[in-house]
């Protein structure tokens, strides 16, 4: 129970008033001297059962009459919000909105998405509680914004939805800052969530910092959390897995692949109607999908020779979630993977070469830059898709433009140069090189990802029969994609937020390891990375929605998605853009579609130490979070006051005993 | 009326001439000295025929019925009633109990007024008039007496009867029962705070000993009702402990109690044929006396 004036409850003890009066009563009595004491002792001598027990039951309702009285007054809330407002009004009240494209999931009755209700039931419940500042803070800027009235959240294009994910740790540590900078006085954090595992993020380090730096506070800082943490049955997400344009002939089609994902409660076979957009013009397919996965693969959809750029739109119906029944491509001519190898020793790198020159098809144009470490400054970055580097690792200005490479998606593959030093690069750097008495063959490999992963008919690449005979070691952290026999790494791949920089332990030498004569592996290694660094070169590209590294949004024109996105949460909002000459297509991230959420424990772990309520409510939920119940006092103090006055009636006199 | 001018409270002129217009008789025959209003045992004089008896030698032939002879050839003698004085005896309950009174009238001086007005009235018809006042004992004593001037010691014993100490109702009426030889009419004058089991036996000797036994039962109306308001303590008249009660609770028990008390009671008087009156003090003296008086000429004639 909670109290919107709870300082009123201070006159609660008010409440004895009734067995304070009692008490001097009975010391104020009256002495008379008094014949019948026969009667007195008799009366004594018996039971006092319901008397004595009506005595208490009038006193006890009149103590009940007093108390409602002042429970009353003091408006308590029915609420799951224990405790919700137990200190008064709040000074400062920061709402922090989940708006990632999970929210947009409805219930049952479809009634309204979890954004639209929990941003209901805000309103509702901050109206009522009252406040003297209302700060939001959503998941899309990140930044402090005060509203005038709590019933600005239903009508602020910044409390819609959006496409991204959400970064809860960072709404957290916005909110830390607010109050930091603004010493706030007693704050209310309200959290609006789906708790999914990705946005809150809960093995991130940050969390311990937040809960430090919040326990830091002098001031009352409370947490509330509305969670809406039902996952939606009967929901079909789709996703497109690929998109490639392609000359037959006079005429040119797209192959597009595409991957359907059906909730446990939905796998039974269906037919699901797919539309698709390009540039505008429409079609439909039907598919007959059965089971939780269905992938089409390149589905072939003719366009118009001349057509060699544009973007696409494919959807099913709606069902539950929204946000995942539509997915936005952009297609283009495959631009040229040009490879700079910057080698100390040209001459070693002749496999290299090979492997990165020969294009996997005919459209494909590859093209390779021999440069050594003093001709960097004639590189053309942003059309180079990969760099192989067999030299010393780069320190200082090359590092950082390694670095800016790295960042616009890049792909690096680092070999080691015979006399390593002490450099690092990304947290990596070269050890000695050690040699093997006898061949060394490569014992683990990731086949499921990265770029040793298995083909795409399921076979494992040959990585196996790779014999290692010199090999450098490798320090530092990073993902270790294949070891040597005796737990040696051979293929690591350093941490970075885009592009990826892989060190490999070996050269193509064949004193060094057969991966120049068992050149499959090596030639596929080399070919995804292109592949990837390929990707974001371009006049299109595919953006990931909230994604940091996504281009400023400045002359972002809309091409296709919701009408109703601001121009500003262009990144966060799924559609195709256009920028200048690239075209750009936005989607929400993958983690978006997996629905695991925090469990009850974590959650807890999280605000441990910290003042917190939770309460859970339902998408699409017309029951308020909580209502003034001060009537149910006032009817029950009349009630107390009748039952007092039943007890106190006197009982009807019947005729003493009658003269003989 | 007051030969020694002494006028006393206890006496109202105009009640007692109210009331003598209403005889006191005895609900038994009386055993008197002289000739009075109240049936015999004995046969006598008076008018009133009472049976026939055989004659039988030495009887006064002037009391043979000539003309029963003359119908039915044999002798007999006509009896007739014997009229004679009473003797009352009033028993007056001086205990502390006595001096209680919540409307301006206390219980003893009630009871003077009943015992006042009584003996007087008995005087004025040729009736012996004696008290008994006791409390733990008996306090003080007066045999009963026709002459006026005895009347005045009675109304001086009356007038100085003072309530104290305990009652010891019981023993006291078994004494009584004992002391007073002949058939008397006992008026007692209590508020009987007395189990009603215990005025059984001794009820049960009075009537043995052909006493004609009457009760004034007095009782004040705060005493039935016990209608109090705040917290009281309570400290016994007679010299018991005293008890702090809150009415609210215990009204309803004690009222119970003398519900209990009275149904006791009832019984007892009933099986004692006893001429049995509850007085509330707060109801006029003139009245309570009245239906006595009335009510005894009515019963007249039980022997």
């Amino acid at each position: 129970m909670s109290f919107l004036q709870p300082l009123l409850l201070a006159a609660l003890p008010l409440a004895a008033l009734p067995i304070i009066i009692h008490l001097i009563n009975q010391r104020r009595f009256q002495t008379i001297r008094w014949a019948a004491m026969m009667f007195l002792l008799a009366a004594n001598r018996m039971s006092r059962g319901y008397a004595r027990l009506r005595q208490w039951l009038i006193l006890l309702f009149r103590v009940l009459a007093v108390a409602a009285l002042i429970l009353a007054v003091s408006r308590p809330l029915a609420s799951g919000w224990l405790g919700l407002a137990a200190g008064g009004r709040a000074d400062t009240t920061i709402i922090l909105l989940d708006r990632s494209a999970s929210m947009r999931e409805q219930g049952q009755a479809a009634v309204g998405s979890k954004l639209e209700t929990g941003r209901q039931q805000l309103v509702r419940t901050l109206r009522l509680l009252g406040s003297a500042r209302w700060i939001l803070i959503e998941s899309a800027q990140i930044k402090p914004r005060e509203l005038r009235t709590p019933e600005d959240l239903l009508h602020l294009p910044e409390s819609e939805p959006t496409s991204a994910s959400a970064d809860i740790p960072a709404l957290f540590e916005a909110a830390r800052d607010y109050i930091r900078e603004n010493r706030t006085g007693r704050t209310e954090i309200w959290i609006c969530s789906d708790i999914r595992a990705n946005d809150w993020n809960a093995e991130s380090g940050r969390w311990q910092a937040l809960r430090d730096s919040f326990l830091e506070f002098a001031q009352t800082i409370r947490f509330h959390l509305l969670a809406y943490g039902d996952v939606a049955t009967g929901n079909t997400s789709l996703r497109v897995t690929g998109v490639r344009r392609q000359a037959v002939g006079d005429s040119a089609e797209l192959l597009l692949s595409l991957r359907i994902e059906r909730s446990a409660a939905t796998a039974e076979r269906a037919t699901i109607p797919l539309q698709i957009e390009i540039d505008g013009a429409r079609s439909e397919l039907s598919l007959e999908v059965e089971g939780a996965e269905f992938d089409l693969k390149d589905h072939r959809i003719p366009i118009d020779r001349k057509q060699e750029r544009g973007w696409g739109r494919v959807a099913i119906p709606a069902d539950a979630n929204p946000a995942d029944n539509e997915y936005f491509f952009v297609f283009d001519l495959p631009v040229a993977r040009r490879t700079a190898i910057v080698a100390d020793d040209p001459t070693a790198t002749f496999p290299l070469q090979l492997a990165a020159t020969i294009a996997p098809e005919s459209a494909l144009r590859a093209a390779v830059d021999l440069l050594s470490r003093d001709q960097l400054g004639s590189i053309e970055w942003d059309q180079t898709a990969l760099v192989l580097w067999h030299a010393p690792l780069p320190v200082g200005d090359v590092a950082r433009l390694l670095e800016t490479y790295l960042d616009r998606g890049g792909q690096i593959v680092f070999f080691p140069p015979r006399d390593p030093d002490d450099a690092e690069f990304q947290g990596i750097g070269w050890g000695a090189w050690e040699e093997s008495p006898g061949e060394l063959p490569v014992e683990t490999w990731r086949g499921d990802q990265d770029l040793l992963k298995n083909a795409l008919s399921g076979a494992a690449l040959p990585v196996g029969q790779l014999q290692v005979r010199k090999y450098c070691t490798v320090r530092g952290e990073g993902t270790w994609l294949a070891n040597l026999r005796g737990n040696i790494p051979l293929l690591a791949r350093a941490t970075s937020n885009r592009g990826a920089a892989y060190f490999c332990a070996t050269t193509t030498a064949t004193s060094d390891s057969s991966l120049a004569s068992d050149g499959v592996v090596l030639y596929v290694m080399i070919q995804r990375a292109l592949a990837s660094g390929a990707s974001v070169l371009g006049a299109t590209r595919q953006l990931v929605a909230g994604d940091s590294t996504n281009p400023a949004e400045d002359d972002w024109a809309q091409l296709a998605g919701s009408p109703d996105a601001l121009s500003t949460e262009y990144p966060f909002q799924a559609g195709v853009y256009a920028a200048g000459e690239k075209l750009l297509a936005v989607n929400r991230p993958d983690a978006e579609d997996r629905p695991a959420t925090l469990s009850d424990p974590r959650l807890d772990e999280l605000f441990r130490g910290l003042d917190f309520q939770r309460v859970n409510d339902r998408a699409g939920s017309l029951a308020q979070l909580i209502q003034e119940v001060w009537r149910m006092f006032l009817v029950s103090m009349m009630v107390a006051l009748m039952v007092e006055a039943g007890l106190c009636l006197p009982k009807i006199a019947r005729p003493s005993g009658s003269t003989p | 009326m007051f030969p020694d001018r002494k006028p006393r409270s206890f006496l109202d002129a105009g009640v007692l001439s109210r009331l003598a217009a209403v005889p006191l008789f005895s609900r038994r025959p009386m055993q008197g000295n002289v000739s009075g209003r109240h049936q015999s045992p004995h046969r006598g004089s008076s008018v009133e025929f009472a049976e026939y008896r055989k004659y039988v030698p030495g009887d006064d032939l002037r009391r043979l019925d000539w003309r029963a002879y003359g119908r039915s050839d044999r002798f007999y003698v006509k009896e007739f009633e014997a009229d004679t004085n009473l003797r009352a005896c009033f028993v007056l309950d001086t205990s502390g109990s006595m001096e209680f009174g919540s409307k301006g009238i206390s219980k003893i001086d009630y009871a003077r007024r009943i015992a006042g007005t009584l003996g007087y009235l008995a005087v004025q018809q040729g009736d012996a008039v004696g008290i008994s006042c006791f409390a733990k004992g008996i306090v003080r004593s007066l045999p009963p007496r026709r002459n006026p001037l005895h009347l005045m010691n009675f109304f001086d014993i009356l007038e100085q009867a003072a309530p104290q100490g305990e009652t010891q109702l019981v023993e006291v009426l078994h004494e009584l029962s004992e002391t007073i030889r002949q058939r008397a009419l006992i008026i007692i004058l209590s508020d009987l705070f007395v189990e009603p089991e215990l005025l059984r036996g001794c009820f049960q000797h009075l009537r043995f000993r052909r006493h004609d036994v009457t009760v004034f039962h007095l009782l004040d109306p705060l005493e039935i009702q016990f209608d109090f308001r705040r917290p009281m303590r309570f400290i016994d008249m007679e010299g018991g402990p005293s008890i702090f009660a809150e009415p609210n609770e215990i009204a309803d028990r004690y009222r119970r109690a003398v519900d209990n008390y009275f149904a006791a009671l009832r019984p007892v008087m009933l099986e004692s044929a006893i001429d049995y009156h509850r007085i509330d003090i707060s109801e006029a003296y003139e009245q309570a006396l009245m239906r006595f008086l009335v009510g005894r000429s009515k019963v007249k004639g039980v022997r």
